[in-house]
């Protein structure tokens, strides 16, 4: 009676499993060589990827734990997307983990176990190893959201973030149970069977509840209020981890559970999701325009780009081909990438001006124009001007909207176009200050950006403009991860 | 003389719904960072007593199994949560979740 | 009456009795004992040593072991159904149990190094 186990399927986890294991007791017992935990954590993210694209050539796809555990076309996406922005999360993190008076060694272990989880979750298809997957995810991120623990702003950020986030998980996990005593099982196949029928008015209830959960965890509004607070607190390489890697894990789960779980029942997700889409579009780019922090700037910008990715959820029921699944996995490495390096570049420069004030920003273009220019280039991306890659992005969005049709589909699709145009004014006046003002009182100290953070931003500046002219590469990415379904 | 009252599964589920209710009214209420998260810990043996009450309707284990992950789940919360909230009581006695306002606005 | 409320008229004597024998101690031992107030019968008692005033605070070292006592306790949940299960699984389970225990004492390891464990 013992489970058939494929390893070679269960290779990324495994080999992230062995990382993390070699990483801590590297750290305990060789702490006087404190670069090689680093180095270890990006070897083993890197190995890690090996099994993805042996999997993904392979071309079978594996079925393990009773269908608890599946590995197929869309999981394997969903893997190289997590394995190469945690890559690029580790490349970012070196300077910073390095120069605070703070356990490194922890840090890397705590981000590995939360990119397990991640990796998990691409390939779970049960609510039970959703939740695990999901948790493994966020346990260390509220350890690593407090790294700072003597900065009472870095404390604030942990306790907040860690209360929403077991107050989300009760949530959902109430959602579920009730889910486990309607349909008799917390497969999402079994799920999808039961609601294909007629289920009673309680099962929209638990959709609802466990939607909401997911709510709190992609910070979508109304439930999104910890976000700003969390990531202003957090230290910049948490940051940039939380605002993209744990977000497009909360939108990987609540994409999985939807495609494969909730799909049949539309009535009860559909409007739901076309809400929490058309508020957090709408409130989180007013909410940017006022920001004078350019952490709290991206913080609310990323709850709008959240919202963006939610509008082909909200029409999916209505779509009949996977464009609006596509919409989604396209959307989210975009995202990733022109996040990532917005980020990175904000790191290289306040490691000069000690600052994330959009004010220390000014006339950066004269002071140090290669950041300048990376940073315009990513502002752009994120505003969806083309050739960048992030006009491709909203493309897709309203692409899956038109397949759509409908009215309600519609009317979101106004509402982003509107938002769209909304974003473009706060993302520009960051480029206008960097270019047309001038540059305020030099800081004295400045300490260089590292190889590592250089070539973090090199790599999403490559992916930014490449995606943007031939953006074939990630839309044939997105059909092959759909073909099957 | 009464007639007896059978304890359904029904009970069950009111009782938990109930509990959910109370840890949820508490978390929104209550502003002591660690009354908080114990209203939570309720919220989450709520969900525990749901899962159970419906394995025994369904005649179906997996909803105790269910149960064991949710336990350590929980566990590695509180061992979580608990060492921030001590991080923080060390810089500062008695902390509510009011006083955390050096990000707010 | 009906037999399910016949098991809880049990439940109602046991707690009556209760109540009543805690009453007659007390009020026997009202009757019988000499009243002599003095201020310092009424000071808290705490182990012999002078009593500090106010809330008493345990000290936040205990917090480490009860975090330990925490984790290790509740990974029982998973060993009691592994052993109950243990013949069927055989080999393969063996060996799963081993590497999860594994992991678990390298968290006692990380405890360890840290020193954790030193009373100092």
């Amino acid at each position: 009676m013992n489970p058939v186990i494929d390893y070679h399927a269960l290779a990324p986890e495994i080999v992230l499993s062995v990382t993390i294991i070699l990483c801590l007791l590297v750290d305990l017992f060789i702490p006087d060589r404190p670069r090689l935990v680093p180095q270890l954590a990006s070897l083993g993210v890197l190995a890690a990827i090996i099994p993805v694209l042996t999997l993904a050539v392979s071309g079978t796809d594996v079925s393990m734990f009773g269908g608890a555990f599946v590995v197929d076309n869309y999981a394997l996406a969903f893997d190289g997307l997590f394995l190469v922005v945690a890559y690029i999360t580790l490349l970012v993190s070196f300077d910073e983990i390095a120069d605070g008076d703070y356990y490194g060694g922890e840090y890397y272990v705590l981000l590995l176990t939360s990119v397990l989880g991640m990796v998990m979750m691409a390939s779970s298809r049960d609510l039970v190893s959703i939740f695990i997957a999901l948790e493994t995810i966020s346990i260390p991120t509220f350890v690593l959201a407090g790294w700072r623990k003597h900065d009472t702003k870095s404390n604030e950020a942990a306790i907040k973030y860690f209360l929403i986030g077991v107050l989300s998980s009760a949530v959902m996990l109430y959602g579920m149970s009730l889910i486990f005593g309607f349909a008799n099982g917390t497969k999402l196949s079994v799920i999808s069977e039961y609601s294909a029928g007629s289920p009673p008015a309680l099962f929209a209830v638990a959709i609802f509840l466990t939607i909401v959960g997911f709510a709190f965890k992609v910070s979508a509004v109304p439930f999104h209020f910890w976000a700003p607070d969390t990531y202003e607190g957090a230290p910049l390489p948490v940051t940039a981890f939380l605002s993209v890697a744990s977000k497009a894990a909360g939108f990987v789960a609540l994409l999985t559970i939807i495609r494969f779980g909730f799909f049949n029942s539309s009535d009860s997700w559909q409007p739901l999701i076309w809400v929490l889409a058309a508020a957090s579009m709408t409130f989180g780019n007013l909410a940017a325009l006022r920001q004078t922090n350019i952490v709290r700037m991206l913080a609310y910008s990323s709850i709008a780009q959240g919202g963006f990715i939610l509008v082909p959820l909200a029409v999916a029921g209505d779509v009949s081909g996977p464009s609006a699944w596509e919409a989604v996995l396209v959307y989210l490495m975009i995202y990733a990438a022109m996040n990532l390096g917005a980020f990175a570049v904000v790191m290289a420069v306040s490691r000069r001006t000690h600052s994330t004030e959009i004010s220390s920003f000014a006339g950066l273009g004269r002071v140090d124009s290669v950041n300048a220019v990376m940073l315009s280039l990513f502002m752009f991306s994120l505003a969806g001007i083309p050739p960048l890659a992030g006009w491709f992005a909203k493309f897709v969005i309203f692409r899956a909207v038109f397949d759509a049709g409908t009215t309600a589909a519609v009317v979101l699709g106004v509402i982003a176009a509107l938002n769209a145009v909304v974003a473009f004014f706060y993302y520009s006046n960051v480029v206008r200050r960097m270019w047309f003002d001038e540059a305020p009182e030099v800081v004295s100290s400045p300490r260089p950006a590292s190889v590592a953070l250089t070539l973090a931003i090199g790599i999403t500046v490559v992916v930014v403009v490449v995606v943007g002219v031939y953006p074939e590469v990630f839309a044939r990415l997105g059909q092959l991860a759909f073909a099957s379904g | 003389m009464m007639a007896a009252i059978q304890i359904t599964d029904t009970y069950y589920l009111v009782l938990s719904a109930a509990l959910f209710s109370i840890g949820a009214v508490g978390v929104l209420v209550r502003r002591n960072v660690l009354v908080m998260f114990m209203s939570v810990e309720l919220m989450l043996n709520a969900v525990n007593l749901t899962f159970v009450a419906f394995a025994k309707t369904l005649n179906d284990t997996s909803g105790q199994v269910i149960v064991f992950f949710t336990l350590v789940v929980a566990a590695a919360e509180v061992a979580v949560g608990l060492a921030i909230i001590v991080a923080i009581f060390r810089r500062r006695r008695g902390m509510t979740a009011d006083d955390m306002r050096v990000l707010q606005g | 009456m009906t037999e399910f409320y016949r098991e809880y008229l049990a439940v109602a004597v046991l707690i009556g009795a209760a109540l009543a024998l805690v009453g007659l101690m007390l009020g026997v031992g009202k009757l019988i004992r000499p009243v002599r107030p003095q201020a310092d019968k009424y000071i808290t008692y705490e182990a012999g040593s002078d009593p500090v005033g106010g809330w008493g605070q345990s000290n936040v070292r205990y917090y480490v072991y009860a975090l330990l006592f925490v984790i290790f306790d509740v990974e029982a949940v998973f060993i009691f159904p592994w052993a109950v299960g243990l013949e069927p699984l055989g080999i393969f389970g063996l060996v799963e149990m081993v590497v999860f225990i594994l992991i678990l004492v390298l968290g006692l390891v990380y405890a360890w190094r840290k020193g954790v464990l030193r009373w100092a």
